[in-house]
């Protein structure tokens, strides 16, 4: 925690330190105005994770007061985000269920994905526009609380 | 008046201010809640309130750099509920959280400059895990928030 406290100090600190180039870029879009929208990976990801974890439940019934939360969290993320990307594009399909995983999935493996799912969101958040990076804000912090009380 | 640096435009300085009162009310809301715990809770307690004065100092520093005076602590603030007992204590440290996220979820929300949005992502996450561990501990589910700091 220490270590975390301290890279936060220096990028408050420092946030004046940063060269123009640097700053330029939090104005910049991950993709063009065309491509997909970054919401759809979040989204997909969360109905994944929702799934992995309800697969590691159905394994393993000791992992409910665990993961179930988790569950019900990421449900709730992929329902947010999914009416977010229908405000922009209301023609899109309503999007296939996660298949569910391949393997027995344990908590190392929901772990893992919760995780990756929340540097994910937070590294999209740079790019959104205002009325949407509180959203992701909230599912990225949302994710890395569930990655660090699952560790 | 304008800021000190172009790519922290006024907008974002007040939303600076805001989650520096927010900072403010968390440190008094723990100092009146560490007078009613014990043991465990007390010292959870005393580091939460010592990283919020580090939140505290980091976003002082910051407005400093910007040239905008910081705001003061209020003299007091107004509890939604009297704290009597380590119960209604634990539930206060709740709510100074759950504000202090608001106010960084609304920074995300009020600046496009990726430092700043950096540093308020990483004090989102940081404050879900203690928000959670007090929700835990006032048996408020789910313990880690939906979405923390929407409003």
């Amino acid at each position: 925690m220490a270590g975390a406290a301290w890279s936060r100090r220096r990028v408050l600190a420092g946030l004046l330190l940063l060269p123009p180039a640097v700053a330029g870029c939090s104005l910049g879009r991950a993709t063009g105005p065309s491509g997909p929208d970054p919401l759809i990976a979040l989204a997909d990801a969360a109905r994944a994770d929702a799934a992995l974890a309800a697969a590691a439940v159905a394994a393993d019934h000791g992992l409910a007061a665990a993961l179930q939360p988790l569950v019900d969290a990421r449900t709730r993320h992929a329902a947010a985000l999914e009416a977010e990307i229908t405000r922009l594009d209301p023609d899109r399909p309503t999007p296939a269920p996660a298949p569910p995983p391949t393997s027995r999935p344990g908590r190392t493996e929901v772990q893992r994905a919760v995780l990756a799912s929340g540097r994910a969101a937070g590294e999209a958040a740079f790019g959104l526009p205002p009325e949407r990076v509180g959203l992701v804000a909230s599912v990225a912090a949302c994710c890395s609380a569930y990655a660090e009380v699952l560790k | 008046m304008s800021s000190a640096n172009p790519r922290i435009d006024d907008t974002a300085v007040a939303a600076l201010q805001n989650a520096l009162a927010a900072e403010h009310a968390a440190i008094w809301c723990y100092a009146l809640a560490i007078a009613f715990l014990s043991g465990a809770d007390a010292t959870r307690a005393r580091e939460d309130e010592n990283a919020h004065r580090e939140l505290r100092s980091q976003v002082e520093e910051t407005l400093t750099q910007l040239g905008a005076p910081a705001v003061s602590a209020q003299p007091a603030y107004a509890t939604p509920r009297p704290v009597t007992d380590p119960a209604s204590a634990a539930q206060l440290a709740v709510v100074a959280e759950t504000d202090a996220l608001a106010a960084w979820r609304s920074l995300l929300e009020r600046t496009q400059d990726r430092a700043l949005r950096q540093a308020a992502l990483d004090t989102m996450s940081a404050g879900t895990l203690r928000c959670a561990r007090w929700r835990a501990a006032v048996d408020q589910t789910p313990t880690i928030p939906v979405f923390p700091g929407q409003p």
